[in-house]
């Protein structure tokens, strides 16, 4: 649980980290969309060029990004396994016994596995340098505009911030319960079939009964100082962009453009 | 043969940023067959130290000795099922564990992960030893009151019938003739069948009434470990680390300050009065 480093917020003093979020979710969208763009390996390489300073700036340990590849290692595994069997295109790499491997199928891969880490690059960066509840704010304020067609933008992040603030929470409840049932010789590793299903029933429901106790807790409380979704909410902590934020913006934007025509380039 | 802490240290979160040291070069040792009580501000470590004792926590650094298990840090322990049947450990708040569909079922859990042959009998002895009537055992744990919970859960782990009870604050939010009851109980264990008892608490008058040593704490060290009388001979040693002394100590000190003369040892009011009403008709 402790290695949990996807989208985990990590407190350090720098410039990215003091930026407003609105303009880190913008520059993040715009560039998961510019890496979609099919501009072969210099874009690639000016995209992770771009990500690599940013990461840079924002103090942050290049460990931890490869840390958030490593779920993502199995499936890519299984998609090269599977792109071997399928691609049968370019030049033939291996041939053992009928079993042949194309250049085309690892060269798809690879392409896909850049793409993948550019994109988590990204939005590690994102959820490391921005506190959740900020992270929140941003979206609200980023939905508000859509308020007009009926999305409701503050229900939304609200919603959104009590899952992320209940998440470090149940985490820990999961390992008091883990810890209280292992005491009572719980061992989720050993045992037959029947004692693994009762050691993780001995798990869940203790979990489900302390979420639904926390929500209603939590919904009383709310109440009882006065919360309705639908009225109007000042805020105590109001977003300002400066001019980091800006030039973040204009820069990303500068590399959505040149993908697009790299993209021209090569088609 | 003593529970041992040699130069433990526990770290929680190691190499993250959010890294902290909850124990630093903790030496202890806790007598067997005793009541031993655990005391000092939250946050200073108590419970991360007990569950040092049945290895749901291993030591980053350093040695503990439970039995006769030793666990050394960085090595794989091995039959930690084993050391967890003969050390009970209660947590704080343990009522969120319940999960079975009646209290009966619940409390045989343990001893049957442990394979014993008369769950349900040592079940329903655990439970009338904490005070649940037989008119409950096929309810649902759920539709307890808070104390009842808790009962229950303590009784899940006097069910597996260990040799070493550790017990987080257990009668934390209990009411008074409730955790009375509770305390008598843990004494009772101790005295006849020689359970050696480890209670962590913020209540100085349990220790002072149940207890035979004390173990302060404070910012992840141990402070002192000495034997109870000794501990409440007068207020000034638990002053000296913020502890408020139990009323009688309290008493006594004020009446030795306005000029009686009390040097033999105090356990109970009556004794007190005994001296003082001595005195007066001096
Ligand atoms: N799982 C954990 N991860 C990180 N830090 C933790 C964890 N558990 C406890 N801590 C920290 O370790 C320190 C000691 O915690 P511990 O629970 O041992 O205190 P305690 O003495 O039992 O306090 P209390 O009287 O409030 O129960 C605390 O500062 C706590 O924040
Ligand atoms: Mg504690």
């Amino acid at each position: 649980m402790n290695s949990l480093t996807l989208g985990k917020y990590i407190p350090l003093d720098s410039i990215i980290h003091k930026m407003d979020p609105r303009s880190k979710i913008i520059g993040m969208l715009i560039i998961i969309v510019s890496i979609f763009f099919p501009s072969g390996w210099i874009g690639y390489g000016i995209i992770g060029l771009s990500v690599f300073v940013v990461v840079l700036l924002s103090k942050l340990n290049i460990k931890i990004i490869f840390n958030s590849m490593k779920p993502m290692m199995m499936m890519l595994l299984f998609l090269l396994f599977i792109n071997t069997l399928v691609i049968k295109d370019g030049d033939l790499l291996l041939d053992v016994f009928g079993f042949t491997i194309y250049s085309e199928a690892i060269f798809q891969t690879l392409y896909i596995t850049i793409r993948l880490f550019l994109m988590i690059m990204t939005t590690t960066t994102l959820t490391a340098t921005t506190k959740p509840l900020d992270l929140t704010l941003g979206i609200e304020d980023l939905l508000k505009p859509f308020k007009r067609f009926g999305v409701p933008s503050h229900e939304i992040a609200m919603l959104i911030s009590i899952a992320l603030r209940f998440i470090p929470d149940l985490i820990e409840e999961t390992q008091r319960i883990m810890k209280a049932q292992a005491s009572r010789g719980v061992d989720l590793k050993e045992g037959t079939f029947k004692e693994k299903i009762m050691a993780i029933l001995s798990l869940i429901v203790p979990l489900f009964v302390s979420a639904l106790q926390r929500a209603e807790d939590l919904a009383n409380a709310m109440e009882a100082r006065g919360y309705s979704p639908g009225k109007p909410r000042t805020r105590y902590k109001v977003l300002k962009m400066k001019g980091s934020d800006y030039t973040l913006i204009v820069c990303s934007l500068i590399l959505m453009v040149s993908m697009i025509v790299l993209s021209r380039m090569y088609a | 043969m003593p529970i041992l802490f040699e130069n433990v240290s526990h770290i929680y979160s190691e190499g993250t940023p959010f890294r902290y040291s909850a124990l630093s070069n903790v030496n202890l040792d806790i007598t067997e067959g005793k009541i031993t009580a655990i005391v000092g501000e939250t946050g200073s470590g108590k419970s991360t130290l007990v569950q040092h004792l049945n290895a749901l926590l291993l030591p980053t650094s350093g040695k503990v000795t439970v039995l006769d298990r030793t666990i050394i840090s960085g090595e794989k322990p091995k039959d930690l099922k084993g050391l967890r049947r003969n050390v009970g450990l209660v947590f704080q708040f343990p009522e969120y564990q319940l999960f079975e569909e009646t209290i009966l079922k619940d409390v045989e859990f343990g001893p049957k992960n442990f394979g014993f042959e008369d769950s349900e009998k040592k079940a329903k002895e655990a439970l009338k030893m904490v005070g649940i009537e037989e008119s409950l055992f096929e309810k649902s744990p759920l539709e307890l009151s808070g104390g009842q919970k808790r009962r229950v859960a303590i009784a899940g782990i006097l069910a597996m019938n260990p040799k070493v009870i550790v017990l987080d604050e257990p009668t934390a939010g209990l009411d008074p003739s409730g955790s009375k009851s509770m305390m008598n109980l843990f004494y009772d264990l101790n005295k006849k069948y020689n359970k050696t008892i480890i209670i962590v608490t913020h209540d100085m008058e349990q220790v002072f009434a149940y207890c035979d040593e004390v173990v302060v704490m404070s910012q992840g060290q141990i402070k002192l470990k000495t034997d109870v009388k000794s501990f409440f001979k007068d207020s000034s040693l638990c002053k000296s680390f913020g502890i408020l002394a139990p009323h009688l100590i309290r008493l006594k000190d004020s009446l030795i300050e306005k000029g009686f003369k009390i040097d033999e040892e105090v356990d109970s009011i009556e004794s007190l009065v005994k001296i003082v009403s001595r005195q007066v008709k001096k």
